[in-house]
């Protein structure tokens, strides 16, 4: 039996049982990705197999050329529109909620408990009938129909708001934003050259989260971009997955495809998350 | 939607500035309206694409409206609000949500802290474990659901595969979808599956932000790793574990994709031949989009809101109470 | 393509800017809309599956330079979701909408969304359409929102390969022959359940809905009163006695399972009008040759069939009209007939060689031509009632909480009526 240190957790070591858990986790994690690739390189007997596909067979470039040279779908051109949208919505989503985030946590003005709870209370909002509506501001907007309809509503989140408020109040001591005030900087300026610093973990975190949100959407933008030439990735997916009959090595292969773009950010992303906790970390 | 739009409108909370004192102006907007201007970009979106939507389902909720025949359309009042209480379909509806809720949200937590807990040492190719619990969280919903539905296929389906691997379900496979504990399984194995990775990493970020010297100075000689993550790590994340008990509360009682892909019939939108596994957002699309019951159905949605604020209430202090808070 | 503003002006607006879309298609007046004058139009057509109509949109284009033809093909109910939505919110519906039997009755209760295709020189059509088939689509005030593609017509499909392999006949006709009523059929399908240890039908509810085609009353009678004691009763048992012979693989149709029941052998037979024939071509394209059609039991019967439908919000109606009025031309029902499949609604068509002389080289040569419009002339019209989508959908459930084993066949007509009455009530 080992004698325990009362040392940070960071600071121990992982054992084999951590290696482990670890392991196990992963697996449950990947396994559904990983079989719908072994689906998207299959023939189309590969889904009903049994005992079930679990290796990649060799026809993903002739699945993946199918979903790029289906008609009327326009998967190629749905990529890059998923790139606009999630592009500008995530970087709106990260100033607006970061502002508001550090209003919230940080300064003082009237009504900001009660602010901050309306901010909560709209999370719970269902959204099942809503659609209606929010389609008929669109139409009085001019949108419909349109991918500006598709980003204007998630320029904000009340989630990243929250999320800020809660990273701010803990991540940025008082005493700093305080004396900043003491030497004259506006808010503005504290906000930009200490807030802004110091997040920069949330940041990448929410961003991330945002962007993945933002790109997997479908419900909204499937009412906004049907049939139109012009679909987000999410749209057009679900068009290949359309029609009477699912085709699932085309459907899964699109699948892959749409959620290669996500994976490459989170490789490059991910190193930034993690160096942004561990920055994190050595600060406190 | 700039920010330079919005600040006339937001000048009139500030008094007028005293003439000449450009500096005192300056110092009195930036305390007393800044504060306004920075959090107004959120709350102008949300009043052109949230409130509005909000008010009209309010005010459709207190009506009749009916797309299939326009002759019964009229006020209602309080009616269809009557309605709900005896209309079996929605407890029972109520009763799905809530057990898949609880199936889905326990599990998802508990498994979220003892991972970050995990991944809170010092790791070889700490990168890619993070990245790898993340993985479920960026698979599109469309995809996830396609896979799983096959997944909980009755004939040939990899969960059947499994089961008969450690000697169940030989003879007659199991119809994942005709009883309730199976289907509220398996809608909460998707559920579990996609966000456990995405809390653990919330609750990895705060774990991390926990000073050292915390651990160091705890009362609790020699705690194990176990005894240290519920002594001190839990009470010190409480915040952020507050945050995803409510967005896992919010985002469970509104639970709709899962049911809708996992039904066989899904342009029934009953979950289920029996309404096995019919959660209430799946009710309400039913009510307005099948039944074509828009006031009906819109009554529901304002159920559902009070319902989701009582419960994510009774959480959040339960919560609370349960980590020692302040 | 630039599909603008018009829609968020309510009421008055929106009058005025239909008035001046008319005007806007008069200067382009009809056939001369092919002139230089006509402004490049874009047509938006939603419908679902292979309505067959890629050929004639490169046809219509051809004649008509200044008119494209967007085609959406989306999820069968999805498209007509799409559609509801779109109308409640007074824009952004396609230009022609397909609209499905399952779907008529609710559309035509909202007549005025859509345009009235006999201010639109629809007129001339009645006389060409089967009777039941252009009163279907016609509001209870004598509007008339569509005109009709198809009709389904009720034939049996059946593997000829593995009624072979049975001990079975697999000739056409001697298969006809062997069930001229249901009881025969299942007694047919616990023979072969017996030789093949395989399962005969693809579900119950399969059976139930071809079956209930045939009565002469369906789930609703005229005056919208729910008739269960008639033909749903006599269809549910049909379905039942399936269920408790073993015979049926219970497969929920148009999904996943069904797909891959298809390609495994899981059934032998399938109750198919003539839409379903261009579905088993997609599905299980190997099995070409492998397919043929017998007549079904009990006889003539109508399951599902669509209209052509024009939202009165477009911008476009007139050029809509047009391409509609040009599509359900002769011509170009039998050019859709011969690439998929679908059955013309206009019986004049059934005498036609160019129908009556086709053969289905997929279904092993079947005179589908023949088969069909055979049935479909002889049919019995049913009404729809206004809930009959719902209700059906209420019954089929409990049809497959039998098969899932949640409850006992002789308990189920009880609870089936339950639920269809649940559904009944709240029309009222």
């Amino acid at each position: 039996m080992s004698t325990y240190v009362n040392r940070a957790p960071q600071d121990t070591r992982g054992t084999w049982t951590t290696y482990l858990g670890l392991t196990l986790v992963l697996l449950f994690s990947a396994f559904p990705v990983y079989w719908m690739f072994v689906i998207s390189t299959s023939t189309d007997d590969a889904v009903a197999a049994s005992p079930p596909a679990l290796l990649p067979g060799a026809q993903f470039l002739v699945n993946a050329q199918e979903v790029f040279t289906l008609n009327e779908v326009y998967f190629a051109a749905s990529l890059i529109n998923s790139v606009l949208v999630s592009g500008i919505i995530t970087a709106a989503t990260l100033f607006f909620c970061s502002l508001a985030g550090f209003a919230f946590a940080k300064l003082r003005f009237k009504g900001r408990n009660a602010l901050m709870v309306v901010v909560i209370l709209t999370l719970t909002v269902p959204n099942q009938l809503g659609i209606v509506a929010l389609y008929i501001v669109m139409g009085k907007l001019g949108w419909n129909n349109t991918l500006l309809a598709v980003i204007a509503p998630g320029l904000v989140s009340a989630f990243g708001v929250f999320y800020m408020r809660q990273f701010i109040a803990h991540a940025v001591p008082d005493e700093l934003v305080e004396s900043a005030r003491i030497d004259g900087a506006l808010t503005l300026r504290v906000y930009w050259n200490i807030v802004l610093p110091a997040i920069r973990p949330a940041l990448a975190v929410l961003g991330l989260l945002t962007f993945v949100m933002a790109w997997n959407d479908f419900q909204w933008p499937l009412i906004q971009l049907n049939g139109t030439d012009y679909p987000t990735s999410m749209v057009a997916l679900s068009d290949l997955a359309s029609g009477n009959y699912v085709i699932y090595r085309r459907v899964l292969a699109g699948a892959f495809i749409a959620t290669v773009p996500l994976i490459v950010l989170l490789l490059i992303g991910g190193r930034q998350i993690v160096r942004g906790i561990m920055e994190g970390a050595v600060k406190s | 939607m700039s920010l330079t739009d919005l600040r006339p409108a937001a000048r009139h909370s500030a008094p007028p500035p005293p003439p000449g004192k450009t500096k005192h102006w300056l110092y009195r907007f930036d305390i007393k309206t800044i504060p306004y201007v920075f959090i107004s970009p959120f709350f102008i979106l949300f009043a052109i694409f949230g409130v509005f939507p909000l008010i009209f389902n309010g005010i459709v909720a207190l009506r009749t409206w009916r797309l299939d025949d326009r002759s019964l359309d009229g006020w209602a009042g309080f009616a269809n609000f009557e309605r709900l209480l005896t209309d079996e379909d929605f407890w029972n509806a109520l009763g799905n949500t809530f057990g898949i809720f609880i199936l889905s949200t326990v599990p998802q937590l508990l498994a979220a802290l003892i991972i970050a807990n995990l991944l809170n040492r010092k790791l070889r190719a700490t990168t890619f474990w993070r990245i790898g619990i993340l993985l479920p969280y960026l698979t599109p919903v469309v995809a996830s659901t396609l896979v799983f539905a096959i997944f909980f296929a009755r004939d040939n389906g990899l969960a059947n595969w499994f089961l008969s691997l450690v000697g169940f379900g030989q003879e007659t496979p199991l119809d994942w979808r005709a009883q309730k504990w199976s289907a509220w399984i398996a809608i909460a194995t998707m559920v579990n599956w996609k966000w456990i990775g995405y809390n653990a990493l919330l609750y990895l970020s705060a774990m991390q932000s926990i000073p050292k010297d915390v651990y160091e100075a705890a009362a609790v000689d020699g705690a194990s790793p176990w005894k240290q993550l519920w002594s001190i790590t839990v009470p010190m994340i409480q915040p952020v574990v507050l945050f995803t008990v409510i967005l896992s509360t919010i985002g469970g009682l509104q639970l709709f994709n899962e049911p809708m892909m996992f039904d066989e019939n899904p342009q029934s939108a009953s979950g289920g031949s029996d309404g096995q596994f019919q959660t209430i957002a799946q009710l309400i699309y039913k009510v307005g989009w099948k039944d074509l019951d828009l006031g009906y159905a819109a009554s529901m949605s304002w159920a559902l809101f009070l319902i989701i604020l009582v419960v994510a209430g009774i959480n959040f202090a339960a919560t609370r109470r349960l980590g020692g808070g302040r | 393509m630039r599909r603008t503003v018009r829609a968020g002006l309510a009421g008055v607006a929106a009058t005025l800017l239909i008035a001046g879309c008319s005007g806007q298609s008069l200067e382009g007046n009809d056939d001369a809309s092919n002139g230089a004058s006509g402004e490049q139009i874009t047509l938006k057509v939603n419908f679902w599956g292979d309505m067959g109509l890629d050929a004639l949109k490169a046809k219509y284009e051809k004649d008509h330079p200044n008119i494209k033809i967007a085609l959406n093909s989306g999820e069968f109910n999805a498209q007509h979701e799409d559609l509801q939505k779109k109308l409640v919110a007074g824009s952004g519906a396609p230009d022609i909408s397909a609209v499905d039997e399952g779907f008529i009755v609710q559309f035509r209760n909202q007549a005025d969304k859509f345009v009235n295709l006999l201010d639109k020189g629809g007129a001339d059509f009645q006389s060409k359409y089967l009777d039941w088939k252009w009163k279907a689509s016609m509001s209870a005030d004598g509007k008339q929102i569509g005109l009709g593609t198809d009709v389904g017509g009720l034939a049996m499909c059946y593997r000829s390969d593995l009624f072979e392999k049975a001990g079975l006949p697999k000739d056409r006709d001697a298969v006809s022959k062997l069930w001229t009523n249901w009881d025969d059929f299942i007694k047919v399908g616990q023979e072969y359940t017996k030789k093949t240890g395989k399962k005969f039908v693809d579900s119950g509810t399969n059976l139930f809905n071809p079956v209930l085609a045939q009565q002469p009353v369906g789930f609703y009678d005229e005056q919208e009163n729910l008739q269960m004691d008639g033909g749903p009763k006599v269809a549910f048992d049909v379905s039942m006695k399936a269920i408790d012979a073993g015979i049926s693989a219970n497969l929920a149709s148009f999904q996943p399972n069904w797909d891959q029941g298809f390609k495994k052998d899981q059934f032998a037979v399938l109750a198919c009008p003539a839409w379903m024939l261009g579905h088993i071509q997609d599905t299980a394209p190997n099995q070409k040759g492998k397919w043929d059609i017998a007549a079904i039991p009990g006889g003539g019967g109508n399951w599902g069939g669509s209209w052509w439908t024009i939202p009165s919000q477009g911008k476009n109606i007139d050029a809509a009209a047009d391409f509609v009025k040009w599509m359900v031309q002769p011509e170009q029902q039998i050019e859709v007939f011969k690439t998929v499949g679908n059955l013309p609604s206009q019986p004049a068509l059934y005498k036609d060689p160019a129908v009556l002389d086709y053969k289905k080289e997929f279904m092993s040569n079947a005179p589908t031509g023949q088969i069909f419009a055979a049935t479909a002339e002889s049919l019995k019209p049913q009404y729809l009632g206004k809930k009959n989508g719902p209700t059906r959908v209420a019954v089929e459930n409990v049809i497959t909480r039998v098969q899932q084993g949640g409850l006992k066949s002789d308990a189920a007509w009880p609870e089936a009526v339950k639920q269809a009455e649940k559904v009944a009530k709240t029309a009222k």
